[in-house]
């Protein structure tokens, strides 16, 4: 004998053949007023087609899904220092918006471009202040002529976080072209990816080499290459991207004879120290890497597979098929899971240990793409 | 092509591949398989020449890539000029085959 629910189900299915399958519309009827909880752990991601999902890592399922304004992507996220606002850059790199993510509540907006003559983007640059009360990004305008376009100097947007909507910056800098991702440190400091990792003040617009890069004089080793789009905030306050690099065999720095490696640079935000560091030979391509917050010399990695490395050892310690391709690799605070994010439109759930498989996450809607995840505990 | 002078390296090396016959290899492929490390239209290959280092499935990688403008050549800007070729199609897993191609409109 059919169950009741069996049947109701069938007969809902019948009646909505071209509608989005029965899971989605229960992940769209959830409350997108209930609030996090203190204390309990959180995944924030975006994705198509064009909303923002807070998942429950306690029990591994989506939270809410808040519905975004304007238009999607990039969907990089940056948390607030009290885990109550989640920061996007949104609107197709055209718009930073702030969600309250107890409410769904839009919060706060601006847009990059500042007059009707200007195009302007922002290239996955979005940070927010220790204290919660600045928002930074890195604003690459166009002057649109009506016969052709000029390249305008890129600049650094400060915002104040409590300028509600439509805001405009209270502060801007000029800055060098080619910047994306960046973060603030305990200091105040933004520490952004481009050519090098540049050290910019946001009080006065000074900036400095933080860490070297395209001109880094490692001795014994070629021009590094990195490729990173996510920038993840770490329990652990570190800033950090993966790198390949040529490792020549002696002073004729040949590259038919080198050594490609894999390595993680790192800034620690608490400190403002720097680190560079090879953990593995190139024999695969990842998209992210993050060091374990349990042993830190331990690294997970993935894109067509997840692995994990011993970095002191370069040794490769354990790894896992994965579904399909993920960008993203997360832990939990305290090390024990990894998270696969990015990409498709779940979220895979491993042991940090074992890299054994705990389950999936399916988010309602579609792709997360280029998304930033964020984990955090409220 | 003798018309035609090679001015950068990838026109150099395809003008080598036409002397050898390989031209097959350095042609732009009619569809999106990968992805590139770089924005480098009509090469999909990985870093080491071969393909198992790009995106599985490349539905997995069609959003990430088209989203940022990564495949000008291969998918439709969707930052400025065709922002809805997508719109219908959250999963491109599940939803591929409600993307189409587009054509540039005529000029006012």
């Amino acid at each position: 004998m059919k169950s009741p629910t069996l049947v109701l189900s069938a007969l809902l299915a019948a009646l909505l053949p071209a509608t989005p399958a029965l899971a989605d519309l229960a992940d769209l009827s959830r409350d997108i007023n209930v609030p996090l909880v203190e204390g309990r752990e959180y995944m924030v991601v975006p994705n198509h087609p064009n909303q923002l999902n807070v998942l429950d890592l306690a029990e591994n399922k989506v939270l809410k899904t808040c519905s975004l304004p304007d238009a999607f992507g990039p969907g990089s996220v940056q948390i607030s220092p009290d885990h109550r606002i989640a920061y996007i850059l949104n609107n197709r790199f055209f718009g930073l918006y702030g969600i309250e993510l107890d409410t769904c509540k839009v919060t706060f907006s601006a847009q990059m471009s500042q007059n009707e003559e200007e195009r302007a983007i922002s290239v996955l640059s979005i940070a927010v202040s220790p204290d919660g009360k600045e928002l930074y990004t890195i604003q690459n305008p166009t002057r649109l002529h009506p016969d052709h376009y000029e390249v305008l100097q890129s600049r650094l947007a400060v915002y104040d976080t409590r300028s509600g909507l439509d805001a405009k910056p209270v502060r801007t800098f000029p800055v060098p072209r080619q910047l994306s991702l960046m973060q603030a440190a305990n200091d105040g400091s933004l520490y952004v990816l481009g050519q090098d990792v540049l050290k910019i003040n946001p009080a006065t617009g000074e900036h400095e080499v933080a860490l070297p890069l395209l001109n880094w004089k490692r001795p014994g080793y070629g021009v590094p290459d990195v490729l990173s789009a996510w920038a993840a905030q770490r329990p652990s306050r570190e800033f950090a991207a993966l790198y390949t690099a040529p490792k020549f065999k002696d002073d004729k720095q040949d590259m038919e004879s080198a050594d490609f490696v894999w390595g993680v640079l790192s800034i620690d935000l608490k400190t403002g120290e720097t680190e560079v560091v090879d953990f593995a030979p190139l024999t695969e391509i990842y998209f992210t890497g993050t060091r374990s917050p349990k042993d830190r010399n331990h690294i997970f990695t993935v894109l067509n597979g997840l692995r994990k490395y011993d970095i002191k050892e370069q040794k490769l310690l354990a790894s896992a098929n994965v579904d399909h391709a993920y960008y993203q690799v997360s832990t939990s605070l305290d090390g024990s899971r990894v998270y696969l994010s990015g990409t498709l439109q779940d979220v895979a759930v491993y042991e940090a240990d074992t890299l054994k498989k705990i389950t999936s996450i399916t988010l309602p809607g579609g792709d997360m793409a280029l998304c930033t995840a964020q984990v955090f505990v409220r | 092509m003798k018309h035609l002078k090679a001015l950068n390296q990838k026109a150099q090396l395809l003008e080598r591949a036409v002397a050898e016959d390989k031209v097959e290899e350095v042609v732009a492929m009619s569809t999106v398989a990968g992805c590139t490390a770089t924005v480098d239209p009509g090469w999909e290959v990985d870093a080491f020449g071969g393909v198992a280092g790009l995106c599985q499935p490349m539905e997995a990688d069609l959003y990430g890539c088209a989203d940022p403008c990564w495949w000008p050549a291969q998918v439709p800007d969707t930052i400025i000029n065709y922002p809805d070729w997508n719109k219908d199609a959250p999963s491109a897993d599940k939803d591929w085959r409600k993307l189409d191609s587009v054509f540039p409109k005529d000029a006012l």
